[in-house]
């Protein structure tokens, strides 16, 4: 009796203990992606935004010390887009001020943040940067000089080098992400193929795989045909009477279940695409499809339903290959888009009452570029992606406070300063979303590589102390 | 109240009964309408010798003609205090926020008039269904309900019938005034700021006396031989459509045009029509109980039809944008009582009782509007008498469950809400 009483009570503790454990090891947490991942919001990086990015909050909750991130000061780089003013229409801008700078640039290892905004899977694996590039003024590779630094190390190279032992991966959204902000889908342009798709998703996650010890979450990709930089413009205009009269592209008018981008709102307002008879229209069509002139991309304001289903297809295409990737991998698949999905759906609800949802400024997630959360959107994110971890590693980290996040301080119902009036998402910002969504025209991604003048004005402290920080494969 | 003499006793239950009352309950149901059955534990359908009866069992009253014409009245101070911490994700953990404190004081009231051998009429004043939470200034919850006051006035005429020695039967009317009274905060992402702004809050409430309902009850009483008794009493269900007013006010960001944004989509400044529906549930209660010349022991099970209550939907009829429902999704209940009484001599009686009383709330509607705990209750209190004039004084301490949301709140508002009560009543009866 007291045996068994002995072998339950053994059996209980067992039971309990492994109940308890946490089989996921967050001492070393690297998470590698694109602007999603960096925190990139309104346009831009700042370290506001940066300490709550997606990773930044798992980090903190999940205990890891010294997550360490490319940090940027006020007012970001490039200059974070403002909300203006919101009536007659929404005014977004970036004032014109200074940028920010970084201010984690000596830190002497990679950054466990390695999210590079703009960067697509061909980046992840083989493009560099240099600091004293961006520090030279250069302005041709801004996001990778500011996050990698060291001229040398790619973005996987550097994860591999820290030696993680949690990896979380979120790329692959920018190899479909510019055919809906440049209005066009353009094979090896402004999306990636399938094919290459697939063999760089095997080389990034392979190398992952095979030279660290890590557990390996990836991300699949939203749909990009959601955000509100493809929803909140309609394709009509609105009479009084209610009925719609369409707007004119450069194929002729849109038909209502046409897409116009943010990037149409500026030529709108300009009189593009204004059917005769509408006061202001200047008898131009607003442009369809994305033109280069003078070798710079001009972007395209309309995704037809034949361009939607593109976009679409092909995310679905990568998100099956980044599934079957993960699969032979063994590593563990975060699907965006149950949450994603929920949001531009709007039956995600309420947090304490508050309704959250996809409209552009109004619905609290999504920031003034209207392709990036900001940072409500990017706890959603971590919120979700923490019952992910929790669930399929049995830990028990705790949830991010978003009570925090919707008012930081408990302090949220402080106003501020009241502002001018101007004119629609501004042409300017327009140009900023479209820079950091840039197309690959010449299919040479390689040419946003650091140049090697740039790399002989490197400072040799940073040099010395990346390359201490990295064992090399 | 134990520093008041009698007259003063007297004055003030006078008074409460004349000043509109707020009420306070778990599950929204009020079991104590008189405080020598409150003193047993609530365990009074099988005694149901009191005007009370009019409550707890009807047809008890046909069994006390005896007595001549009965006035009872008194009420029940309710001191409550609950507290609640987050969870994350919202509001988060370490989160704390406690309501106000309030005393609540529903009155009760009961006439009854033999009118003969056989019938015997009752009439009852009484609050079966009360609610009232009132959270701390800009707590976190503040979106969902700052403050809330529902009430539900019974007006209850009865007749009870013998039909035998041991039998009586009784029916009832149950004409019911329902008030509600409900504020909560308006709360939007600020498109300047990006986080949370207070932009206003609505004030929803009904008027007066004008929302009325009518339910119905009957009752069985039976005296089994031996010192036994039985009772069962059913009270039905009642359905009641509430017009009111929805009362908009602005809190001015300091964004101009993102507050004339928001005072393009909400009537700030106005009383616009609402309309709601609420469903009362019905309840069976049976009870057994022994006496003899210097003790009753009495045991009861209730049952609540609490699956009545499935949503209160708020609908602006001139705003339909702005109508919301909200989902609570209770379930029917089970209640035990069990109470005591020890009659030292012919003047003055001692009493005791314990209740247990399920939640009809499930966890995901738990919120600041209320946040339900299966609750255990321990009664006790003593009776007097000279035989013309009677004081039934109980307390009555509730223990909740401490209970938590789960990560299933229908708000998103996330937390553990732990709660207590304690009861205190005084009630006065006459005889003519």
């Amino acid at each position: 009796m007291k045996r068994t009483l002995f072998i339950c009570t053994l059996a209980v503790l067992l039971v309990g203990l492994s109940a308890g454990a946490q089989s996921a090891d967050f001492s070393r947490y690297v998470a590698l992606g694109d602007s999603l991942t960096a925190g990139f919001s309104s346009g831009g990086l700042v370290q506001t935004f940066q300490q709550g990015s997606y990773p930044a909050l798992l980090a903190h909750q999940a205990g890891t010390p010294d997550f360490e991130q490319p940090l940027v000061s006020e007012p970001g780089i490039p200059v974070l887009l403002t909300l203006q003013a919101l009536l007659p229409n929404p005014v977004i801008m970036a004032p014109d001020v200074a940028p920010g700078s970084p201010i984690n640039a000596e830190y002497p290892a990679p950054y466990n943040n390695l999210g590079v905004p703009g960067a697509n899977l061909y980046d992840l694996i083989h493009t560099t940067g240099n600091i004293m590039n961006l520090l030279a003024g250069n302005q041709d590779n801004v996001m990778h000089d500011l996050i990698l630094r060291d001229g040398q190390h790619t973005a996987l190279e550097q994860a591999i080098g820290l030696q993680p032992t949690f990896v979380t991966m979120w790329i692959g959204n920018n190899d479909i992400l510019g055919a809906a902000v440049y209005g066009t889908p353009v094979e090896g342009v402004t999306m990636t193929p399938v094919a290459d798709f697939q063999s760089m998703y095997q080389t990034a996650l392979g190398a992952l795989a095979t030279n660290t010890s890590a557990d390996i979450v990836v991300v699949t990709l939203p749909d990009v045909a959601a955000i509100p930089f493809v929803t909140t413009v309609k394709p009509y205009i609105t009479l009084p009477d209610g009925s719609h009269v369409p707007l004119i592209g450069s194929n002729g008018p849109l038909p209502e279940d046409a897409y116009v981008t943010l990037n149409g709102a500026a030529l709108i307002a300009q009189g593009y695409g204004l059917p005769p008879g509408i006061p202001g229209a200047n008898g131009e069509p607003l442009p369809e499809d994305m033109q280069v002139v003078n070798g710079v991309p001009v972007p395209g304001v309309v995704l037809r339903q034949e361009e939607i289903s593109i976009i679409r297809d092909r995310t679905a295409a990568f998100n099956n290959i980044i599934r079957d990737t993960a699969a032979a991998m063994g590593a563990k698949v975060f699907d965006i888009n149950d949450l994603f999905g929920s949001i531009v759906r709007g039956d995600f609800g309420v947090l304490g009452g508050i309704t959250l949802n996809a409209d552009f400024l109004t619905g609290g997630i999504f920031s003034y570029d209207g392709v990036h959360p900001q940072a409500v959107g990017y706890g959603l994110v971590a919120m979700s992606l923490i019952d992910f971890i929790n669930q399929t590693y049995g830990t028990s980290i705790p949830q991010v406070n978003m009570f925090q996040i919707l008012c930081p301080g408990g302090d949220c119902a402080g106003p501020a300063e009241t502002q001018a009036t101007h004119a629609v998402f501004s042409a300017q910002a327009a140009e900023q979303v479209q820079r950091i969504f840039a197309p690959r025209l010449a299919n040479a991604p390689m040419a946003r590589r650091a140049t090697g003048a740039h790399r002989a004005v490197r400072s040799d402290h940073v040099l010395k102390v990346q390359k201490g920080a990295h064992r090399v494969q | 109240m134990s520093g008041m003499n009698r007259k003063q006793l007297v004055a003030a239950a006078a008074v409460l009964l004349l000043v509109p009352t707020l009420s306070w309950g778990a599950g929204f149901a009020l079991f104590e309408h008189g405080n020598k059955a409150m003193a047993m534990g609530g365990a009074f359908t099988a005694v149901a010798n009191d005007p009370s009866a009019v409550y707890w069992n009807a047809a008890g009253l046909a069994f006390q003609s005896d007595k001549g014409i009965q006035f009872m009245a008194g009420a029940t101070f309710i001191d409550a205090s609950q507290d609640f911490t987050g969870e994350s994700p919202y509001p988060g953990a370490g989160y704390t926020a406690s309501q106000k404190s309030q005393i609540f004081f529903p009155p009760h009231a009961y006439l009854v008039y033999p009118i003969n051998d056989t019938m015997t009429l009752g009439v009852g004043v009484l609050t079966p269904f009360g609610l009232g939470t009132w959270w701390e200034e800009n707590f976190a919850g503040r979106f969902i309900s700052k403050r809330v006051d529902l009430k539900l006035y019974d007006f209850t005429p009865t007749l009870a019938i013998k039909v035998s020695n041991d039998v009586a039967v009784a029916v009832g009317i149950d004409y019911t005034i329902g008030q509600i009274d409900l504020t909560k905060g308006i709360g939007v992402i600020n498109p300047y700021t990006q986080r949370l702004a207070d932009v206003g809050q609505v004030h929803m409430f009904t008027d007066g006396a004008s929302n009325t309902a009518f339910g119905w009850n009957a009752s069985i009483f039976a005296k089994l031989g031996s010192g036994f008794s039985a009772g069962v009493m059913y009270r039905s269900q009642i359905d009641m459509d509430l017009d009111g007013y929805g009362s908009f006010t602005q809190y001015p960001t300091g964004y101009a045009d993102f507050d004339a944004a928001l005072g393009a989509m909400v009537p700030f400044g106005q009383k616009t029509p609402l309309k709601t529906k609420i469903k009362f549930p019905d309840y069976l209660s049976v009870g057994l109980a022994w006496q003899n010349a210097k003790w009753t022991v009495s045991g009861q099970v209730g049952f609540m039809g609490w699956s009545s209550f499935q949503n209160l939907p708020i609908n602006f009829t001139e705003h339909p944008e702005l109508s919301t429902t909200v989902e609570e999704g209770y379930k029917d209940t089970t209640q035990y009582r069990l109470g005591v009484e020890y009659r030292v001599n012919p003047t003055w009686s001692l009493r005791a009782g314990a209740l247990h009383d399920e939640t009809p709330q499930p966890a995901a509607s738990m919120s600041p509007l209320l946040g339900d705990g299966t609750r255990k209750g321990y009664s006790a209190g003593v009776g007097w008498t000279n035989g013309k004039i009677s004081v039934d004084v109980g307390d009555l301490y509730l223990v909740f469950d401490k209970r938590s949301t789960g990560g299933m709140s229908f708000d998103g508002y996330e937390g553990t809400y732990d709660t207590s009560a304690n009861l205190f009543g005084v009630t006065f009866g006459v005889r003519f």
